[in-house]
């Protein structure tokens, strides 16, 4: 979503006063003043980035999130090796060697170079946790868009599902679900996006319900439109900043989780590089060869934390009751 | 599979369902008590009131009463529809016991000496309503003396021991699931024997001046088995191309420890029998190309491997093992093969009933030390393999009914070699084992077959601490299968024979057990002057009154703890008197 289409649509849609009903006036110091605002309307998301911008955590967050983006992309580049080759068939090598000059991060329990299978790990992990999010996002932000929009039965039915949904441990249902579907990267992404997707739906419900009682929904109704043109166009694109904040924080959660299942033999398959399965291998030998279980770990919290400060910023920056 | 896992995700959904919207507030049914029937002894079992010789007056058991007896048999004899191997057990005199059998049984003695065949008295079995299940009596070096749950069990020396009396005063069990716990007591000096170590635990135990390392011999082979009813397996071309396209050497030195092998056979060598006829095929990964392209697939098939990620001696890092084979088909063969990790009981399951369309990794240890344990197990009809090969079946048939050790010999060197020729499977290690012990403690041995033997061992104190992967279930190991369990069983209950350190079946509670000429009757003479825990004395009645509990599923005193009693039904082909299978739904 860019900011040309934020900014567009709340321009198209006429309501000028309305977009500016939407930006709440920042503390002292953070953005334009009250009057500012009136002569030059400054969209949500350049003042939120502004804000985002200003707190050095959140900073932190994009830098490692954006590094790890570019070593999934240049994974084929950055590894040093094959992540799947067993180097003892081609090198004076032994498994479990420790870290070395050869080998930054050792090798692990079949002769592979630990820091490729790290690297290559990237590109399964962070795929998926936004693939996860995005699923969830896009279903549950349907669901509650529908339940919030309609109300009455409709609302009642939907929601009572989500609950149910949310109402079980999330990690124990993901482990039946990608149990019962098998162990696949791909029923993780569906295990852990059913499990996930009733926070988004109850999120994007509550923006719903607010914003069809602003006067521009209202005035678009009184003209004629449509439900799904009003869904689509005036309502959706009002509620995305809450449902990116909390889906950047969600990635976070949702590596975890997708790590958790194939820890537990239930995501990524041999000899698939995925930190979780990596973590699964060679958790018992944490006592005798500690770089085995220790770098993956590091990924997966280095991820994880990166996504969780960059979450955190992001609500910071677009959530006003949080501001100074 | 997928049938299943659709049903399950239906139950999975209803569940759901049914917890989110308040169900379930029902008080749950008590599953736990365990009903037993008392009214269906049969005519078949003579009882004995107390424990004196078996007399020609003792008069046949009156129904539900639970009480010792002289004699147990099946009802209908060795009919046809009757599956076990035992037809009848009788007490012929104070210290004489008779075994008569339906079928010649060359492995009698050696599953005869298996811990849950060992003997309590009669009075105690009958007492406990054939469920002693926290306090066995038995004859053994050492009697129990406290089992404070989810802590320890205590035992003490067994002052009148029949045999050479322990060094050790008293004995402790503990439990500690992870190998690297378990060594860490003994570095720690609160432990003095810990079982089961993990191969990669290995190195820090000898590097270890304080602790010796001890090897366990228990045979045991992992192999990568075949279905012969799925596609390709259904060609023995294919089959004999994957024996002879995988570098089993390369996986044992790489990924098992030290003492553990190649295989030339599928049993390990130290069984009679088990090493004859041709050995393996070398690794010959063109030849393996050629036959692949001959039966038609110059650049390999997909295929799946499947596996359960569970520690076993003979596969002990299955993940590692699976994606080095899973290598070696891609780059000996092109054969391209997914690996597919399932959970243990559900692996085990499919396994079983044929359902793996792949290969699978699986294995075996050794319940008793005879070649039929291994051969007749797998390869005696089991569907693991898919159709049965008649040849091999018919083969070992007739080893199965030679008792004769030299006879057999010719029949397994033919079964063997069937075996190579059709590659049902490609055995790939018999791997080695290891305990650990301090340094201190002398004689410290792994026998091959059963648990530690620790009235031989010599301790630094009076005291030696048994660290084991976990607590007993139960200790009425008659009715027990896990190795937790047994382990303790054998330190204080004996059976008619027993397993020495090399594994050989010894004499115990029976001076001798002989066949005749047919090996269809055993007659065991029972040792002299044997006396229990609680001080009564052993005889043949205590025999009998055991046995049947396990044996007779029509006693009253068949109870036990599951009340499966797995070892007499699989050991032993089938329970006595057993309701007929179309009733036991």
């Amino acid at each position: 979503m860019s900011d040309q289409f934020l900014d567009g649509d709340l321009r198209s849609s006429g309501a000028e006063a309305d977009a500016k009903r939407t930006v709440q006036p920042a503390g002292p110091g953070e953005g334009p003043s009250p009057d500012a605002l009136l002569d030059k309307p400054t969209s949500i998301w350049r003042l939120g980035m502004r804000r985002f911008f200003r707190r050095k955590l959140g900073v932190l967050g994009l830098a490692i999130v954006t590094l790890l983006t570019l070593v999934a992309l240049f994974a084929p580049v950055l590894a040093p090796y094959d992540p799947i080759q067993q180097l003892d068939r081609v090198e004076e090598v032994q498994r479990r060697d420790p870290p070395s000059s050869e080998h930054l991060l050792g090798l692990d329990s079949n002769a592979r170079d630990q820091l490729s299978r790290i690297i290559w790990g990237a590109r399964i992990s962070l795929p998926l946790g936004v693939s996860i999010v995005m699923v969830a996002i896009m279903i549950g932000a349907a669901i509650g868009a529908i339940a919030g929009y309609f109300g009455g039965a409709v609302d009642s039915v939907l929601m009572r599902i989500m609950d149910v949904i949310l109402g079980f441990p999330a990690l124990l249902l993901a482990v039946a679900i990608a149990y019962v579907l098998g162990p696949q990267i791909r029923n993780v992404l569906i295990a852990v996006a059913v499990v996930t997707l009733p926070q988004y739906a109850r999120v994007m419900r509550s923006s719903v319900l607010s914003i069809k009682e602003i006067d521009y929904v209202a005035a678009s109704q009184a003209l004629g439109a449509s439900s799904w043109r009003m869904l689509r166009t005036r309502i959706l694109p009002n509620s995305l900043t809450p449902l990116i904040v909390l889906g950047t924080l969600g990635i976070a959660g949702a590596i975890l989780e997708a790590a958790a299942l194939s820890f537990l033999g239930l995501g990524a398959q041999p000899p698939q590089p995925e930190w979780g399965a990596m973590l699964a291998q060679e958790y018992t030998l944490i006592q005798t060869y500690p770089h085995l279980v220790i770098y993956p770990g590091l990924a997966i919290m280095i991820t994880v934390l990166g996504f969780n400060l960059l979450g955190d910023g992001l609500r910071d920056a677009f959530d006003p009751s949080l501001n100074e | 599979m997928r049938t299943r896992r659709r049903l399950i995700a239906a139950a999975a959904a209803a569940a759901l369902v049914i917890t989110a919207c308040g169900g379930g507030d029902e008080e749950p049914a008590d599953t736990t008590d365990t009903e037993t029937s008392t009214d269906t002894a049969t005519d078949s079992t003579e009882t004995s009131a107390s424990s004196e010789a078996p007399s020609e007056e003792a008069s046949a058991a009156p129904a539900g009463e639970g009480e010792a007896v002289t004699t147990v048999s099946n009802e209908a004899g060795c009919a046809e529809d009757y599956p076990g191997k035992i037809g009848s057990i009788e007490a012929t005199d104070t210290l004489e016991v008779v075994f008569t059998l339906c079928s010649p049984d060359p492995a009698f003695l050696q599953k005869v000496a298996f811990i849950p065949f060992a003997v309590q008295p009669s009075e105690h079995i009958v007492e406990t309503g054939g469920a002693p299940l926290e306090n066995p009596i038995g004859t053994g070096p050492f009697a129990l003396d406290t089992w404070n749950r989810g802590s320890e069990l205590t035992f003490t020396a067994n002052a009148d021991y029949w045999g050479d009396a322990p060094a050790a005063q008293s004995l402790v069990f503990r439990w500690a699931t992870e190998s690297a716990q378990r060594i860490t007591e003994l570095q720690s000096g609160t432990a003095q024997y810990a079982t089961t170590l993990s191969a990669p635990d290995y190195e820090l135990v000898e590097g270890d001046e304080n602790l010796q390392l001890l090897e366990d011999l228990n045979p045991n082979v992992f192999y990568m088995g075949f279905n012969n009813t799925y596609e390709p397996f259904t060609d023995k071309l294919v089959r004999q191309a994957i024996a002879m396209g995988i570098d089993r050497q390369r996986i044992v030195d790489t990924y098992y420890p030290t003492g553990s092998e190649v295989p030339d056979y599928f049993t390990p060598c130290q069984i009679e029998n088990a090493c004859v006829g041709d050995p393996w095929y070398d690794f010959d990964p063109e030849a393996a190309r050629n036959m692949l392209a001959e039966a038609g697939y110059p650049d390999g098939f997909d295929t799946t491997i499947y596996l359960r990620d569970v520690y076993r001696v003979y596969l002990p890092e299955p993940q590692t093992v699976a994606q080095e084979i899973q290598t070696q088909l891609s780059e000996n063969l092109g054969i391209n093969a997914e690996i597919e990790v399932q959970e243990s009981g559900a692996f085990i399951e499919a396994a079983s009933a044929g359902e793996l369309d792949g290969i699978h990794l699986l294995g075996w240890g050794a319940d008793y030390p005879h070649v039929t344990n291994f051969l007749d197990y797998h390869f005696a009809g089991n569907e693991q393999f898919g159709d049965a090969y008649t040849d091999i079946v018919d083969t070992l048939a007739q080893g199965a009914a030679t008792v004769d050790v030299a006879e057999a010999e010719p029949i397994y060197t033919e079964a063997n070699n069937l075996i190579r020729d059709e590659v049902p499977m490609v055995p790939i290690a018999h791997g080695a084992a290891a305990d650990a012990a301090v340094a201190g403690l002398g004689n410290a041995a792994s026998p091959p077959f059963g648990a530690p033997q620790f009235d031989s061992m010599t301790p630094e104190g009076d005291s030696i601490v048994f660290v084991q992967n976990a607590e007993p279930i139960s200790l009425f190991c008659t009715d027990e299968s896990d190795g937790e369990s047994l382990s303790a069983c054998e330190q204080v209950l004996e059976g008619l024979y027993q397993y020495d350190l090399e594994g050989n079946a010894v004499p115990a509670l029976a001076e001798e057990c002989a066949p005749n000429e047919d090996g269809t009757v055993w007659t065991c003479s029972l040792r002299e002057g044997v006396t229990f825990h609680d001080g009564s004395e052993f005889d043949a009645t205590d025999v009998v009154t055991t046995w049947s509990v396990g044996i007779d599923a029509a006693s009253p005193l068949h109870v036990g703890n599951t009340g499966g009693f797995e070892y007499y039904t699989y050991l032993w082909g089938g329970l006595m008197n057993a309701p007929p299978a179309e009733d036991e739904g």
